[in-house]
């Protein structure tokens, strides 16, 4: 599971850097509050939720200074050798992602990437399955857009 | 009948079921640029999920790690000996810290020398997977993922998965599922977390040359397997 936790915390904060000091913390959090999983629910979605509450109260600020960051240097790299035009085309997707409204990109993260079926999803963000599958669509329609790939 | 945005991507999801399915299914086939926008919406899928696997394939750092699993055994240990100093919490609360070490063994024995398969063909437990797991109804965490299924030119049924230690594409034939596309995931012996090279992208682009005709949808799917993949 510790893998899937660091690929949606970074997800969330746009850099693997980031998104480990999350996955510390969701860590931290949950392993204080394991009285708190109920045997037999989904241990998975609880540590997804505790991760995603977290980002929520805490991460904005750091993923907004990171996101002005990477764009400028993504910019300086334009034009080098092969590899760094591979890291602008990586950072391409990331920066998509960080232009994304948070429930959105939530959204995209657990579906499109984490692979949950959408009532899954919308356990874990606590929201109804029809405001998830309209957050996603506008997600994902925003993604087709800013990546060139709109049909 | 109206079909909004929603649906078709529900619909290229997986997530749409029964006679909603069928609706919006009809209504794509009927509808070349419904169809693009669901290739759309897989393709950025594909995009999305292999551009965040290497997150997940790489090892973690140590300092989460040794929060959660420094080593099997001593996972096994804290958990008996935590189990015996309160013996109010149950086992269960401590399985999920015993998980990564479960998924690591699981990822090796899923690329062992396999008893009872021809070789070339999906081992027991992944035969299992391939013979059960439906595409809409799998869950998060399984350990193995179908991506999407669909039959090739011969008309066979294959399916392209994805997992820990690999991802690939079998097609099922008298004998078994035959691997007819394998990540290298299982070269890298070595390694607790094996990586998996071939990414879903790659083994969906794969499957796409090898198809004849377009995944199964969620109801052809469940036909598929009610026949046993034949």
């Amino acid at each position: 599971m510790l893998p899937r936790l660091r690929r949606f915390a970074a997800g969330l904060c746009g850099n693997p850097a980031d998104g480990d000091d999350l996955c510390q913390m969701s860590i931290e959090r949950a392993l204080a509050n394991r009285d708190k999983w109920q045997d037999g629910t989904r241990l998975d979605s609880w540590m997804y939720r505790i991760m995603r509450n977290l980002w929520i109260d805490e991460g904005r600020a750091s993923s907004r200074r990171r996101e002005t960051f990477v764009a400028e240097e993504a910019g300086l790299s334009v034009g080098g050798d092969g590899a760094q035009e591979s890291a602008v085309e990586l950072s391409m997707v990331d920066r998509a992602m960080q232009q994304l409204p948070e429930e959105q990109r939530e959204a995209v993260l657990l579906v499109m990437v984490e692979g949950y079926a959408y009532k899954e999803a919308a356990a874990i963000v606590g929201c109804p399955v029809g405001t998830l599958n309209s957050r996603l669509v506008r997600g994902r329609d925003a993604l087709l857009e800013i990546l060139g790939e709109k049909a | 009948m109206t079909i909004a945005r929603e649906d078709i991507a529900a619909f290229a999801d997986g997530q749409l079921t029964g006679e909603r399915e069928a609706e919006v299914a009809a209504a794509i086939a009927a509808d070349p640029d419904l169809q693009r926008e669901v290739e759309a919406h897989r393709a950025l899928r594909a995009r999305l999920a292999g551009h965040f696997a290497p997150i997940a394939e790489e090892p973690a750092p140590d300092a989460l790690a040794a929060m959660l699993a420094p080593r099997p055994a001593e996972v096994v240990d804290l958990a008996a000996a935590r189990e015996q100093r309160e013996m109010k919490r149950s086992l269960p609360r401590w399985s999920w810290v015993a998980g990564p070490a479960i998924a690591a063994a699981l990822a090796l024995a899923l690329f062992l020398p396999r008893g009872g398969a021809p070789e070339g063909y999906a081992d027991t437990q992944l035969a299992a997977v391939l013979d059960s797991q439906l595409v809409a109804e799998q869950a998060a965490d399984s350990d193995t993922r179908v991506l999407l299924s669909f039959r090739d030119r011969d008309g066979d049924f294959c399916r392209a998965f994805s997992r820990d230690a690999g991802s690939g594409i079998a097609c099922r034939d008298a004998h078994g599922w035959k691997l007819e596309a394998r990540g290298d995931g299982a070269r890298q012996a070595d390694t607790d977390y094996r990586m998996a090279s071939a990414s879903n992208a790659e083994i969906l682009a794969r499957a796409q040359a090898m198809a004849d005709g377009p995944a199964l949808d969620a109801e052809a799917e469940a036909r598929a397997r009610a026949d046993g993949w034949r």
